[in-house]
């Protein structure tokens, strides 16, 4: 490890900043900082110098007019954070008020208001349901009893009505029925005392606000690019989080082509809240990868080679949110965890948590912010950690004793006041000894051999503070890439550096802007007005990582950048490397781009789709994401339970009308009657039984496992337990008898329509008697009755509810057809009509109404019954 | 009304900065030449209290321009420079420090000197500190220039030692140099910061003129004064001084320690450990074996083979002589739960292997001191020394046998 013989001349002094200052917009342009005399090996006529900034740096190009969509949009649709309009009071009144004071007003009152609107219930649920009666909506006079307890509403709405038409009238404070009221009412009507709440819903805009204005819970970013194996394949893992509330960790590979795509289904991890940050390094040929949400914080090892499964490791669990993770790339499976309390934790898989450090207290001056980081740096039992005011290095051996301060929010790097760390990252792999940080204003590049003093220092512009960083390293002699991204803004800077060993540090080449995903928004085709609202919203959601990476393909070399945003969406852009520097001729990007024209969807000569493939991507994520709009949310719908699932599309078939031998049975009769003839005998007309309807499973009687579970869920299962189990044979028989006599007298004093049951019963008296004549109407039911009447020895009576009445009952006797008074020559042509009947299902409109179509179940349900022999055994051999 | 005038034109402005802003990012530099040519109207009604005016976001834009602007030259770009001395008063040594710097850059050393020249006899008023820094800065780069002139002139007095005549006008001229250099250059390494260059050409012009009380005084200070950074070139000036002077070892060794003590990882380690070996003091071999161990705790240093045969070196002669083991056992308590990981894990075997062979032999050698012969990079490394029949290896393997050394337990 080489130290730079020679570097750049600054000055030296130490405290606070002083340079006053805020967001200059231009400061980082024209200027070199310092000058070096160049390599003091050479012997020329004249010194060379080279400047700290303004070298001559790689040229970079993006291949692709717009970030591309890398994944299909995830189907779950996306509900955006709270923008500040939802937020902040808006009203001319209060603009007049604030006119020349920045800070912004909280729409308090608001908020409250939909609190009690949309929680009822929590708002003044007990006095509410107390005092209903007391309170009196409808529009009409109140009589005189009433009026001695009861309010009137209907005014006081009226009143709060007309409150909202003039807001911002003079004479608003003339409602005094509703001050009245208020006063009234305002010690004892909230369920939650109204101080308190209102303190409470205070503390939370406010939390909402400042989280709005900068969100440090995604310092490092969600993203995490693990390449592939020495580089031999291309194809690599992208690591994001995903899903409504994006707590699900997906390990994608990555296939990197032109445009780079998806390979396969991801393996997918579902967590428990929220995923904050994915941080990654390689150590000994294998990826470990740290995930940091709120209160949990694990980590996932996923071997070299491509294919292989990602493992789980560890969790952890924090009482307070974890603020950082990252990942050692000196030793594997360790980490370094940093909670809001201020704690700084060496994690090591093997060995557990060791605390480093814990002081709530900031380390160099005061400030207000819990956010915490550490990092590790080229010592792998040293760790860096920080705080919004600097950073300090620990030994973890020592960490009490050992530590030396790296960076200072102060007048030793030439900070601003007002200045704040807001990432710090170990630059290892560019150049073991060196560190970047950013402030919201500028960045920086240590070396841990020479604290406190930047080796580099350059103002960024960036609008919003850079949240996430990513290096890419380079052999020596070229520059290392370093990446800045923002959150809010989305913005994206390329800089590149070189020097630290042989040179002094130097900044080369100047900063590049990239796209933005929301950039792509131009390029899209029209869309209608509210689709292009939605898209809108969708693709300028805060960025939520970034990662990148460099691909040689024998003389090409080309950078891949992906940023993920919040919606879940990553985005990908290519950047070539153009190795001729000089005169440049004006190209493309020279040229403004006007809104709507679009490069992106401009048909190239080489595509046989007379698309880009860009564009086509386009067009398949936009086709996804409207496809995920038109899908109503689910959770809008009342739970419901596929039918398709429970039963097959057979169980489902309804019966096709009346068959065949129906047709023709029933077109006899009707010309038998007709005739005035009879029918002495139904011919075999099919040999083979009609086929069996078998729809209505569902109708049929309880089997056990039905009735069990109605048990069960009515709360008397013990008892069904007991019926089933206790009853003796004698006792059930007896049941079985009382219960068919009860059945009996029931039926007789049953209308007409009640006989339908029993015709199938006549049927089989029928055939009984038709003189050993083929079973046409009734196949397979005497194994049935054999059955029901007598179990089978031995075994115990299985079957506690009924036997399924129609088939043993003596229905249609004679007897009872006389005592209805129909005449003896009718009754056999009442019992020829309806055996034909009972053989294909009832058709409803003939019957009387619900009654009918219950009472004609049973008849199918013994023919079921035959139907279903095996089910009927199960449970007898489950129990 | 002139307040709404106001704000519409602050927007503009703003509006136009930006449109700027974002050409520069796009190296679009042609268009933002001509947003520039726009905004330099804002210069008119310059209202604004930011710390950071119109006139030199106008300096700055126009600098990043005109550097890369592929028609730009260099007269059009010192005709800007001038223009905007003129736009600030207080930014005036700033522009002309930058000026020169870009000059420098492009090998125009004469115009830079004329430039430093000028804008140190430039008085404006009372001087703020910023001013006073800057103003040090402009005379430090002057007697920078100055010494490359000297160097030049000594260049040549050298090559023509026996021209008589030239001689003498060329040495008066180049005492003139070193007058002038001296001068500025002592001023500078007085404040506290980084000086590296300004205090490497001053200790050269004194040595060259025998005042070695004087250098070393400045090297010492600018080493050891607390109010400097620690910057480890400090004292590695020093000790090449030191060195150069023929001094002593302990003095050597007290500049280098105190190198050590710093930062420890620097290169100049292995120096400092080969020094220390060579010693007769017990003590001074038991702080060697302490550096080379604690260089090699750095990610840096992990491939160093040089290191890395330092280490197995002295190692293998504590080993054989049976003497101080302790030493061994103490630098290893520390290490033992993580070097194996850090150092000495299969995946590094094999890769070293593939990569460095000696490499390879070196750290193999340690392992099996350190850890006994199971362990996994021995194994890894002497099974394959030996299937590729390499003589050194069968060597280290019967060496392990033989003394079968227990550090580990």
């Amino acid at each position: 490890m080489e130290f730079p013989a020679a570097l750049f001349p600054s000055y030296f002094t130490a405290g606070p900043p002083r340079e006053e200052g805020g967001p200059a917009p231009v400061a980082g342009w024209g200027e070199h900082g310092q000058v070096l005399e160049a390599g003091p090996g050479r012997r020329q006529a004249q010194p060379a110098f080279v400047p700290r900034r303004g070298a001559t740096g790689e040229r970079w190009e993006a291949a692709e007019a717009a970030a591309v969509p890398v994944l299909l949009p995830s189907a779950g649709c996306w509900i955006p954070s709270p923008a500040p309009q939802d937020i902040l009071y808006r009203s001319s009144l209060c603009r007049k008020l604030r006119a020349g004071k920045s800070g912004a007003t909280l729409d308090f009152a608001k908020q409250l208001g939909h609190f009690f609107v949309d929680h009822p219930e929590d708002a003044f649920g007990s006095l509410g349901r107390l005092l209903h009666k007391n309170f009196y909506l409808g529009n009409a006079k109140l009589k005189r009893p009433a009026r001695n307890s009861t309010i009137r509403m209907t005014a006081l709405l009226e009143d709060i009505d007309r409150l909202e038409a003039r807001r911002g009238c003079p004479r608003q404070h003339l409602a005094s029925r509703l001050r009245w009221f208020s006063h009234l009412c305002r010690d004892w009507l909230f369920e939650v005392p109204l101080g308190l709440l209102a303190d409470c819903l205070h503390e939370e805009l406010a939390q909402q606000w400042s989280s709005l204005l900068f969100d440090d819970s995604l310092t490092g970013g969600a993203l995490a690019w693990l390449p592939p194996e020495d580089g031999k394949r291309p194809v690599g893992r992208l690591v994001h989080p995903g899903g409504q509330a994006m707590n699900h960790l997906y390990f994608q590979d990555v296939v990197l082509e032109e445009l780079p795509h998806a390979r396969g289904s991801p393996a997918q991890f579902e967590l428990s809240g929220r995923i904050r940050q994915v941080a990654a390094a390689r150590v000994d040929g294998q990826d470990f990868v740290g995930v940091r949400s709120d209160y949990h914080c694990g980590v996932w090892r996923v071997p070299g080679k491509t294919g292989a499964a990602p493992t789980p490791l560890q969790v952890i669990r924090t009482d307070v949110p974890a603020s950082c993770l990252t990942v050692s790339p000196h030793l594997p499976g360790e980490l370094s965890v940093c909670t809001q309390s201020g704690t700084v934790y060496l994690w090591s898989v093997e060995t557990g948590l060791q605390q480093l450090r814990h002081d709530p207290q900031t380390m160099f001056f005061r400030d207000h912010s819990p956010w915490r980081w550490s990092d590790f740096t080229a010592h792998p039992r040293v760790l860096s950690c920080a705080d919004r005011t600097g950073l300090q290095c620990l030994d973890a051996r020592a960490p009490k004793r050992c530590h030396f301060d790296l960076f200072k929010v102060g007048e030793e790097a030439g900070c601003q006041q007002g200045e704040r760390v807001v990432l710090p990252m170990y630059l290892g792999r560019a150049h073991p000894s060196q560190y970047l940080v950013t402030t919201q204003f500028s960045m920086y590049v240590l070396d841990e051999r020479l604290p406190l003093v930047p080796v580099l220092k350059w103002a960024h512009m960036m609008k919003a503070p850079p949240l996430f960083a990513h290096l890419m390293p380079e052999k020596p002699g070229r520059s290392h890439k370093v990446l800045l991204g923002a959150s809010r803004t989305q913005e994206l800077l390329l800089l590149q550096y070189w020097g630290g060993s042989q040179s002094a540090c130097q900044l080369a080449g100047t900063p590049q802007k990239l796209h933005s995903i929301a950039g792509c928004l131009q390029h899209l085709p029209t869309q209608l007005p509210h689709r292009h609202h939605l898209l809108q919203q969708r693709l300028s959601a805060p960025a939520a990582g970034l990662a990148a990476t460099l691909q040689e393909d024998g003389p090409r070399k080309s950078m891949l950048i992906f940023q993920l945003s919040e919606a879940g969406d990553v985005f990908c852009q290519r950047l070539i490397h153009k190795a001729t520097q000089h005169p440049a001729p004006p190209s493309r990007d020279e040229a403004t781009t006007a809104p709507g024209s679009s490069p992106l969807f401009e048909a190239p000569a080489s595509s046989p789709h007379g698309l880009s493939t860009a564009a086509l991507r386009y067009r398949r994520w936009l086709r996804a994401l409207s496809r995920a709009w038109r899908e109503p949310p689910q959770h809008t719908w009342p739970p419901s339970l596929s039918q398709r699932r429970l039963f097959t599309r057979r169980d489902l078939e309804g019966p096709a009308g009346p068959s065949s031998l129906q047709k023709q049975m029933r077109q006899r009769l009707r010309q038998t009657m007709q005739e005035g003839g009879r029918i002495q005998r139904w011919e075999p007309l099919a040999l083979q039984p009609p086929p069996l309807p078998q729809t209505l499973e569902l109708a049929g009687g309880p089997d056990p496992l039905s009735n069990r579970l109605t048990a069960a869920w009515a709360g008397d299962w013990d008892q069904w337990w007991e019926e089933r189990t206790s009853f003796s044979v004698a006792q059930r028989q007896r049941a079985l008898r009382e219960r068919r006599r009860r059945q009996k007298r029931a039926r007789g004093h049953r209308s007409l329509s009640a006989s339908f049951t029993s015709s199938l019963t006549y049927q089989s008296e029928l055939s009984e008697l038709s003189d050993g004549g083929p079973l046409l109407l009734s196949p397979g039911r005497p194994p049935v009755l054999s059955q029901e009447s007598s179990p089978p020895a031995g075994s115990p009576p299985v079957r506690s509810h009924p036997p399924s009445p129609a088939p043993d009952e003596a229905l249609l006797s004679s007897q009872s057809l006389r005592c209805r008074g129909i005449p003896k020559e009718r009754r056999k042509t009442l019992r020829d009509y309806l055996s034909v009947w009972a053989e294909g299902p009832p058709e409803p409109p003939e019957l009387p109404g619900s009654q009918a179509s219950q009472l004609c179940f049973p008849s199918s349900q013994s023919q079921l019954s035959s139907a279903s022999q095996p089910r009927r055994k199960r449970p007898r051999m489950g129990f | 009304s002139s307040n709404e005038h106001k704000l519409n034109f602050k927007k503009s402005k703003e509006a136009c900065l930006s449109y700027i802003q974002d050409a520069l990012l796009q190296k679009q530099w042609k268009r933002a030449a001509e947003f520039l040519t726009c905004y330099v109207e804002s210069l008119e009604k310059d209202y604004s209290r930011e710390h950071i005016g119109p006139s030199e976001m106008i300096w700055r834009i126009g600098t990043e321009i005109l550097w890369h602007h592929s028609q730009s030259r260099m007269k059009e770009f010192n005709c800007f420079m001038e223009q905007m001395k003129t736009l600030g008063v207080k930014r005036y040594l700033k522009v002309c420090l930058e000026h020169v710097f870009h000059l420098l850059c492009n090998g125009q050393i004469d115009e830079a000197y004329q430039n430093l020249s000028l804008a140190e006899s430039w008085r404006c008023g009372e001087q703020t500190a910023i001013q006073d820094k800057e103003i040090k800065l402009i005379q430090a780069y002057r007697g920078l220039l100055d010494y490359c002139s000297w160097s030049k002139q000594k260049k040549i007095l050298l090559e023509h030692g026996d021209d008589g005549f030239a001689d003498l006008a060329v040495e008066q001229e180049m005492h003139s140099y070193f007058r002038k250099a001296a001068v500025n250059l002592k001023e500078i390494i007085k404040i506290p910061g980084v000086w590296d260059v300004f205090v490497k050409c001053y200790v050269d012009l004194l040595e060259f003129y025998g005042e070695h009380n004087e250098a070393r005084q400045v090297l010492n200070e600018y080493a050891y004064n607390s109010k400097f950074p620690a910057n480890p070139n400090a004292h590695v000036y020093l000790y090449q001084f030191l060195k150069r002077q023929g001094e002593s070892k302990k003095s050597l060794i007290s500049a280098l320690k105190i190198l050590h003590d710093i930062v420890p990882s620097h290169e100049l380690m292995i120096d400092f450990n080969t020094i220390l070996q060579k010693s007769k003091k017990r003590k001074k071999r038991q702080l060697g074996l302490e550096v080379i161990f604690a260089a090699l705790d750095y990610s840096g240093w992990k491939e160093n083979a040089k290191a890395w045969s330092c280490l197995s070196r002295q190692v293998k002669q504590i080993v054989i002589s049976e003497k101080h083991l302790d030493w061994i056992k103490q630098e290893w308590n520390s290490r033992k739960d993580w070097w194996p990981d850090f150092h000495f894990s299969r995946y590094l075997a094999k890769r070293n292997w593939q990569e460095n062979k000696s490499l390879s032999y070196e750290k193999a050698l340690v392992a099996g001191i350190l850890l006994g012969k199971d362990c996994k990079y021995f194994k890894y490394v002497s099974h394959q020394g030996c299937k590729a029949r390499l003589k050194r290896f069968r060597m280290l393997k019967k060496f392990m046998t033989r003394h079968n050394p227990r550090i580990c337990g």
